[in-house]
């Protein structure tokens, strides 16, 4: 049992326990709102409650919003509800604000749910049913005026305009994101709803793979998929009298880099709003990066976990490629890290796939993924055009 | 190279400032605080600086350094399948601010953090400015990317 240590008001007061996901697939026979009504109905039920017990819904922007999920569930009262405007970073942001809410009494039971076509969008199947779901976010208008017109159309070229400046300003070897891509597709193996499940990768198939933008190789990028994920929160109190283990929510926060709506014009483009995140986290928790038996980094490329990394405090700004050395990322190695083969090889499921992970890990219930004993891990997000999220969350 | 077939925006206020400062004098403008000096870009509405609210958009040389950039090789959009490989470069504006454009008269190959280039506005629409990014012939090559990429440490 892990109990908070920090003595800051937060810390420790909410805790995760209820789970769901969809499997991981291109091309899914749901609509988005039926993919995440069923793992919001998966984690309600896993929690021993029903849709009469949540009084919170926290969904990210987009997609689905929380009044549908309220009427489709038969949520009869909800009394709290909050959506971050961070992209992909939201779904754990909203975890911080659970905290708040429950530590305040503000809502007693909260619904963190995420779902999305984000294969099906651009690339319907003939037979899909019509689809109007959709992500729309005010940074598009930065997107739209000055990088849209050069090319650049999604996040890996976006991203890339920085990326490319911590490749060459500190000499990351290739084999540096390709150590974060080859773990993340070894533990995919271990996970059966994994997309990359069956698909196995080497460091020479990794190293084989084109550029679609420098420095960022078609394996650098998270796979693009239809699915959904959903989490319940509740008071630690109660979580007392539910059926599993209690995940408890240890510390969490929200950074962001200045300014958050452009990425060229920082001061440091290698500032991530996670350098600001992960300190205050870590204070609330009363622990550090070093403390963790697991490692669940938003990694929608390579080359982000690699900063995230020395985000946390693991290595200093450049040093995050001899950190992942010899095998450091895989199970059994110091820092385990997306042990259901993250967004690189289980999906893309804005990161809350991950948070599904941990909580599995900290029940020690994640089979043959387990890591041995785990009693603290911590989940990031990373989102928009690099915000940053973070939660600590320790076994309960 | 050519801007045709490719998606030009339709910026809208503040934004539209900044292109239209471009496209009725043909020349590159940044906004610029009225009472500190201060360049920035994209253009705010209270200088992040000195937090006033009146600026003037100016012209600038154009002359800049490298700061990062990307070679792209893949594309889902029509308009550049016969672009590839092209290289979009982040301009370190003398004045401050950095300016995202396509890289016109480079190898890509060559491109380092720290070469010497300019942005050229080309006029597409009366509120459009494509933004290229040329080899600044008339800089002095005192120093190379890599020395330049060196100091940066």
């Amino acid at each position: 049992m892990t109990a908070s240590t920090s003595g800051h008001p937060l810390s420790g007061r909410a805790a995760i326990v209820g789970i769901g996901e969809t499997g991981y697939v291109r091309g899914a026979d749901e609509t988005v709102l039926e993919m995440v009504l069923g793992a919001s109905m998966a984690a309600i039920r896993d929690a021993g409650l029903t849709p009469a017990d949540i009084d919170g819904i926290l969904p990210p922007p987009g997609f689905v919003a929380w009044d549908e999920i309220a009427a489709h569930l038969g949520i009869p009262d909800v009394r709290y509800t909050s959506t971050p405007q961070m992209g992909g970073a939201s779904p754990t942001a909203a975890l911080t604000t659970a905290m708040m809410a429950i530590a305040s009494g503000v809502a007693e039971t909260i619904l963190v749910p995420i779902g999305w076509n984000g294969y099906s969008a651009l690339r319907p199947r003939p037979d899909a049913k019509p689809s109007k779901r959709r992500f729309s976010a005010a940074f598009f208008e930065t997107v739209r005026n000055y990088y849209g017109p050069y090319g650049l159309r999604s996040a890996p070229w976006w991203y890339s305009l920085y990326l490319q400046r911590y490749v060459e300003l500190y000499d990351v070897p290739p084999e540096a994101p390709g150590a974060v891509a080859v773990a993340a597709r070894k533990h995919a193996q271990l996970r059966p709803n994994a997309l990359m499940h069956g698909r196995a990768m080497t460091m020479d198939d990794y190293l084989a793979s084109p550029y679609i933008t420098e420095p960022l190789r078609k394996f650098d990028c998270c796979v693009e998929t239809d699915c959904a994920a959903a989490v319940v929160v509740t008071s630690a109190e109660r979580a007392r009298d539910l059926p599993h283990r209690p995940v408890l929510l240890l510390g969490g926060a929200e950074g962001h880099a200045n300014p958050a709506h452009e990425l060229t014009n920082r001061a440091d483009v290698l500032d991530l709003g996670l350098s600001r995140a992960a300190p205050r986290a870590f204070e609330m928790a009363g622990v550090t990066a070093r403390d963790m038996d697991f490692l669940q980094i938003y990694d929608c490329f390579t080359h982000v976990v690699l900063l995230q990394l020395e985000a946390l405090g693991l290595a200093e700004r450049g040093g995050a490629p001899d950190l992942v050395k010899g095998g450091a990322l895989e199970l059994g190695g110091a820092y385990p890290l997306n042990t259901a083969g993250g967004m690189l090889s289980q999906g893309h499921c804005w990161g809350l796939n991950l948070v599904v992970e941990a909580a599995r890990q900290l029940r020690h219930d994640a089979g043959d993924a387990q890591v041995h004993g785990a009693e603290l891990g911590l989940v990031t997000g990373y989102g928009d055009l690099g915000d940053g999220s973070i939660v600590i969350l320790g076994r309960g | 190279m050519s801007t045709a077939d490719k998606q030009i925006p339709r910026p809208a206020e503040l934004d539209l400032e900044f292109f239209q400062a471009a496209t009725s004098t043909g020349e590159l403008h940044v906004q610029k605080c009225a009472d500190c000096s201060d360049h920035h870009h994209p253009p705010r509405l209270y200088c992040p600086r000195c937090f006033s609210d009146r600026y003037v958009f100016e012209k600038v040389s154009g002359r800049g350094t490298v700061y990062s950039y990307t070679v792209s090789h893949f594309t889902t959009e029509k308009a550049w399948k016969d672009e590839v490989p092209w290289a979009t470069i982040v301009v370190q504006l003398d004045e401050g601010p950095r300016l995202v454009g396509t890289a016109r008269g480079i190898d890509p190959g060559a491109i380092r953090i720290g070469l010497p280039v300019r942005v050229v506005t080309e006029t597409v629409t009366d509120d459009f400015a494509y933004l290229w990014v040329e080899a600044d012939a008339g800089a002095e090559p005192e120093k190379t990317g890599n020395e330049r990429a060196e100091e940066a440490r």
